[in-house]
This record gives structure tokens, C-alpha cells and sequence, in this order.
């Protein structure tokens, strides 16, 4: 999730969407009418992001959703704050040329959670629809965050810097294959309020998931390797912060149709007495 | 058998028919009988029908939970991973994390036999048929619609049934299909899907998009909304539906392979509206549907455990 600041020296708002370049910007209701700001994104999808799927890969895509949200909701209850507690996405596309452009409204502002539903397109395909989402975030007090910002909100694209990490490397999401996933929590995977950043869980929950899928072999015929295996349809549920580490993704593989697997991915903070703290599913897609 | 008296005589949760039964403090499982009445095209309980399962299930397990306070369901997501051809369904709920505002329960939903037993795969696996999530949103002060005071001690197994279907369910609940091409389906409302705060169940607004993308999805890929089978629901609730009638407004997203199913399948968008409520937005949901043939084709680790899970 993104937003705002802590007041202070450390500013974990754009380790993720700086990692991908995303570009944000608001959009106000038009001719200055009342109502909530839309906001929109553009992800470039550069070659180290891509997954097995051709595209960017659905883990990657959830970080970008979530910081889309997250400050298209932030900006709805202000002078509160937000933090996600679920992602829902239906993939329709894997095969991404690119930038992909994100574009999320609110569908409803109660007093305890904000929903959001946010669409993406390929602009290299001619705007062709990539996903849909609806996520949703509760409401909290924002404590010694700085919310001021200038309105409208713009957030520009980060240029392209040499020698950036591969995802699984700059998650540090450890080697592995098989039903369970590593993760270590590294500072720059924290978010504004020292808790695992909402993108990294998906980014590990999409990993940790296609692993999952090709270890379980079935039917006649080699197992397939997790590189070719793509995360799709995902569902996440933040249910605690993740603070400790190391962060292990435990999977299970419910089964499906030939070629395309439901895994349900429970995510612990295994230095946090072993707690819950994410729990979700993931489509994965034979490619 | 009723919690705070509901459901009451004369509804649809009756008719369906649900056995209930609590396991500990926090977990319960609710069981229903696979007629033909609330099967789709696959032969098993349409995925509308078994998020009404767990709908159920998680909030008999809420109500005790959450006592004095109420809930209302804010979100639910069901995933089919094979047919719930039964004879009977379970859905096993289990409590994932309480908090001040919101609660969130999954469920796994399995086939069983006549005796309550596990129908395994065919490797003698468990074989689960979908798996599901729900957040119910905490209503603090308890339910001021309830028509009778919520017992201090509720029963650990409940028998919720009534004169049973003689008709399939969406029939019954009055849904019409008023344009299958553009998935516009309409559904009146009235007590006898009442939730027991007087809205709409939200199962039943899960149905009624389960309908409407079905339609849609047929439609969009030459065949018929009788040939697919909605496999995966996200249903997003932000407002009751009152007043009605509900009317869906569906876009297809996709119609090609991006399932991996090798088949025909599918995913579209449903917003239902309140049309009697100024139309109202008052649910999205994202379904994905595939031809029944791929469907039905559901092969490979059958239960296949990789890890305990939690």
C-alpha cells in the first residue's frame, strides 16, 4: 500500500512503486464537482518484470493495484488513512506488451473501510482490458503521518536506473521449490508503518503458489517446472501486520481443471510465534 | 430450528434445506442435499447455491462469535475446483481472524455420502470441491430486526428446512432472465430471501450474478448460458438490497483460454443495482466461467495435500 510519510527521516512510500515505476496521478470529479477523486497509473513493464506468462506477472500487478488503491482510497477519508485488508483480481491477460494502465474509483466510503474497484489495460494493445479488481481497506487513524500533499496528486515515473534485481531478488524471496516459500524481511520491504509492504505478500504468494503447482505432479507426462507456471485469479486476505520474519508462504494445492490449479496460500510471520498473518488463494495457469 | 427467529417459516434457506452443526468455539460446518433443483450444467450445486452454503455456515459460526454484536457479509469469494455432485455438500468453516470491525472465516466445501462421510477422489484423497472465503462486517448492538431475542445458548446443531423445492431454485426465487446476450437478469425482492436484516440474502446476490455471468459468458461464446458452469465467484457487497427489483448490469472482460482450461471460458463483471432504490449500486461481482466439457474434465491430484496449510 502507498501514501504519505511518517514524519521523520525514513519514507517507505516508493520503495514498491519506485521498484516498478509507476507513475500515479489524480483525477478530481469533473468541472470541480463534489464526490471522490478517481486515480490512475501507468506501469512501463520492463523486461525484469516479466513473468512466466509473457506480461507482467499477477504477483507484481497486486503491488501495483494495491498502491493505486491505496492512495485512491487514502485520499477518500482524509485526514484519515487506509490499509488494505483484501485484493480480489480476475486476470484476464497474461501476455502484456505494455505500459499497462490502471484506473480505480471508489465504490463506497463508510465510516470503518473504503472499497475500491480498479480496472487495468494494455496500452500496447490497443487499451485491451488486463484485469479487474476490487479491493477493499480499512479505515484508521493515520497517528504522526504527514498528509499534506499537494492536490491534485501527481506521483511521476521513476526513470529506469541499471542493474535492478529480478522480483524473487528484490523480494528477497528465498531459492526453493516445493509447498512452502521464504521470504526475509528486509527494510526496504516495510511500508510507511515498519510492516510488511501488501505487495510484497502478493509477490510471494504468487511465487510461493506456482511453486506449489508444479511440485504437485499429475497426470501422465513430466511435472511442469514453477518457470512455467503463472499466477491469474487471485484472492488475498491481510489479516495482521508482519513484522518479525522470516515470512513463509505454506501451500496447498485444492486441484482444477487440466492446466489450471486453485492453490491456497497461507502466509506466517514465522518470528511472530508462527501467526496468520495473510491468507489467500491463487489460480495458477499452466503457459 | 431458528437463531433470533431466522430464518422464518416460508423461506427459501428452509426450502433449500441446511443441516448445521457447531465443532468448537471456532468452527462449524453446514450441510445441504444436491437436488436438481440447485444444480447448473455440470450436474453439481451451482456456485451460487454454495456460496449460500457458506454464507450460512459463516454466519452460524458469526453469530455466536460476535454475540452480542450482529454482522452483514462484506465480502465472499467461492472457487470450484470440481463438481459438488454431493450426494450431499459440507462446507467445513473455520474462524481465520476476529477483529473490532471486520471478521474473516474460510471454508472448505466437500462432497460427502449419505452417512456425513468424505467422498474421496480417486486416490483416495480428500477431494475438495471448492474452497471459500467471507469478511462479515461487525454491526455493533446486535440485530435490531430480529423478531425474537437471541438465545443465550444456542444450539450446537440446527436443522434449518421447510416444504423443500419443487422447482429449480432460481425459479423459485423468482429470477427472470430478461436478456441473456447482456446478462440482465432481475430478481424481485420480498421476505422469502430476506437476510435477517431484511435485505437480501448474500448468497442470493451471489446467485443472481452466478445467473446473470452465466447468461452473459454463453452468449458472448457462441453457446448457450445451459452449456457453462461459473466456477469462481468475488463478490464484493456495499450496500443492501432493500427494495428491488435487483437488476444485474453485466460486462463480459474476456472470452478466450486465459483459464488454461483448454476450453471455452470466460469472465465478466456484474454490478447488481437496487432499480427500486434510486439504482443504487449495491454489489460487484467478478465471475469466471468455463464450458461445462472442461469443467467436468477436472482431472490431476484429486486432494493432493503438498503441506498441512495451517
Amino acid at each position: 500500500m502507498s501514501g504519505p510519510t511518517r514524519s521523520g527521516p525514513a519514507d517507505a512510500r516508493h520503495h514498491m512503486s519506485d521498484y516498478f515505476r509507476l507513475e500515479r496521478w489524480e483525477i478530481p470529479p469533473a468541472d470541480g464537482g463534489e464526490g471522490f477523486s478517481e486515480f490512475a497509473g501507468r506501469i512501463p513493464v520492463d523486461d525484469h518484470h516479466r513473468g512466466a506468462g509473457g506480461g507482467l506477472r499477477t504477483g507484481a500487478l497486486l503491488t501495483n493495484l494495491d498502491s493505486v488503491g491505496g492512495f485512491l482510497s487514502g485520499l477518500s477519508v482524509l485526514p484519515r488513512w487506509i490499509v488494505t485488508t483484501s485484493l480480489m483480481v480476475t486476470v484476464t491477460r497474461l501476455d502484456h506488451e505494455g505500459p499497462l494502465r490502471v484506473h480505480g474509483r471508489v465504490l463506497r466510503r463508510g465510516r470503518n473501510s473504503v472499497v475500491a474497484g480498479l480496472d487495468v489495460v494494455d496500452e500496447g494493445r490497443d487499451d485491451g482490458l488486463v484485469a479487474a479488481s476490487t479491493a477493499t481497506f480499512a479505515v484508521l487513524d493515520p497517528g504522526e503521518m504527514n498528509l499534506e500533499f499537494d492536490r491534485p496528486a501527481v506521483v511521476p515515473m521513476p526513470p529506469p536506473t541499471a542493474e535492478v534485481p529480478p522480483a524473487e531478488a528484490f523480494f528477497c524471496i528465498e531459492p526453493g521449490m516445493g509447498a512452502t516459500t521464504r521470504l526475509r524481511l528486509a527494510d526496504h520491504l516495510r511500508n510507511p508503518w515498519g510492516i510488511l509492504h501488501g505487495g510484497s505478500v502478493a509477490v510471494l504468494a504468487d511465487v510461493a503458489a506456482c511453486r506449489a503447482a508444479a511440485a504437485a505432479s499429475w497426470g501422465p507426462g513430466p511435472a511442469p517446472k514453477a518457470d512455467e507456471m503463472a499466477a491469474a485469479d487471485t484472492v488475498l486476505h491481510y489479516l495482521r501486520p508482519a513484522r518479525v520474519g522470516p515470512i513463509e508462504a505454506r501451500c496447498r494445492v485444492l486441484g482444477g481443471p487440466p492446466g489450471r490449479t486453485l492453490v491456497r496460500v497461507a502466509i506466517h510471520d514465522v518470528g511472530a510465534d508462527d501467526r496468520l498473518v495473510s491468507l489467500g488463494s491463487v489460480v495458477v495457469l499452466a503457459v | 430450528m431458528t437463531v433470533g427467529g431466522y430464518p422464518p417459516p416460508g423461506h427459501f434457506l428452509g426450502d433449500v434445506g441446511f443441516d448445521t452443526e457447531v465443532l468448537s468455539d471456532t468452527a462449524a460446518v453446514a450441510r445441504t442435499r444436491v437436488t436438481p433443483y440447485v444444480c447448473g450444467a455440470d450436474g453439481g450445486a451451482r456456485a451460487g447455491v454454495l456460496a449460500t452454503l457458506v454464507d450460512v455456515v459463516g454466519g452460524l459460526l458469526g453469530v455466536r462469535i460476535l454475540r452480542p454484536d450482529w454482522m452483514a457479509t462484506a465480502d465472499l469469494t467461492l472457487q470450484l475446483v470440481r463438481p459438488a455432485v454431493g450426494p450431499v455438500v459440507e462446507a467445513r468453516a473455520e474462524l481465520v481472524r476476529r477483529g473490532r470491525t471486520t471478521m474473516v472465516i474460510e471454508a472448505l466445501v466437500v462432497n460427502v455420502d449419505e452417512h456425513g462421510d468424505e467422498v474421496l477422489g480417486a486416490d483416495g484423497e480428500s477431494a475438495p470441491a471448492a474452497w471459500s472465503t467471507l469478511t462479515f462486517a461487525v454491526l455493533p448492538g446486535g440485530n435490531r430486526t430480529a423478531t425474537e431475542p437471541l438465545p443465550f445458548d444456542l444450539p450446537p446443531t440446527m436443522a434449518i428446512s421447510g416444504h423443500g423445492l419443487d422447482r429449480p431454485l432460481v425459479e423459485t426465487l423468482g429470477m427472470i432472465v430478461d436478456d441473456a446476450a447482456t446478462g440482465r437478469v432481475s430478481l424481485p425482492v420480498h421476505p422469502y430471501l430476506h437476510n435477517s436484516i431484511e435485505a437480501v440474502q448474500g448468497g442470493v446476490m451471489a446467485l443472481l450474478g452466478e445467473v446473470a455471468a452465466t447468461e452473459a459468458l454463453g452468449a458472448a461464446t457462441g453457446r448457450s448460458g445451459a452449456s457453462m458452469v461459473v466456477t469462481d465467484l468475488q463478490v464484493a457487497y456495499l450496500t443492501l438490497g432493500r427494495l428491488g427489483p435487483i437488476v444485474s448490469r453485466t460486462t463480459v472482460l474476456d472470452t478466450g483460454d486465459v483459464a488454461g482450461a483448454g476450453g471455452t471460458s470466460g469472465s465478466a463483471v456484474v454490478e447488481l443495482i437496487d432499480s427500486g432504490a434510486e439504482d443504487r449500486l449495491t454489489t460487484v461481482i467478478n465471475a469466471r466461467g468455463m464450458a461445462v466439457e472442461s469443467f467436468v474434465a477436472t482431472a490431476g491430484p484429486v486432494g493432493t495435500t503438498v503441506a498441512a496449510a495451517r
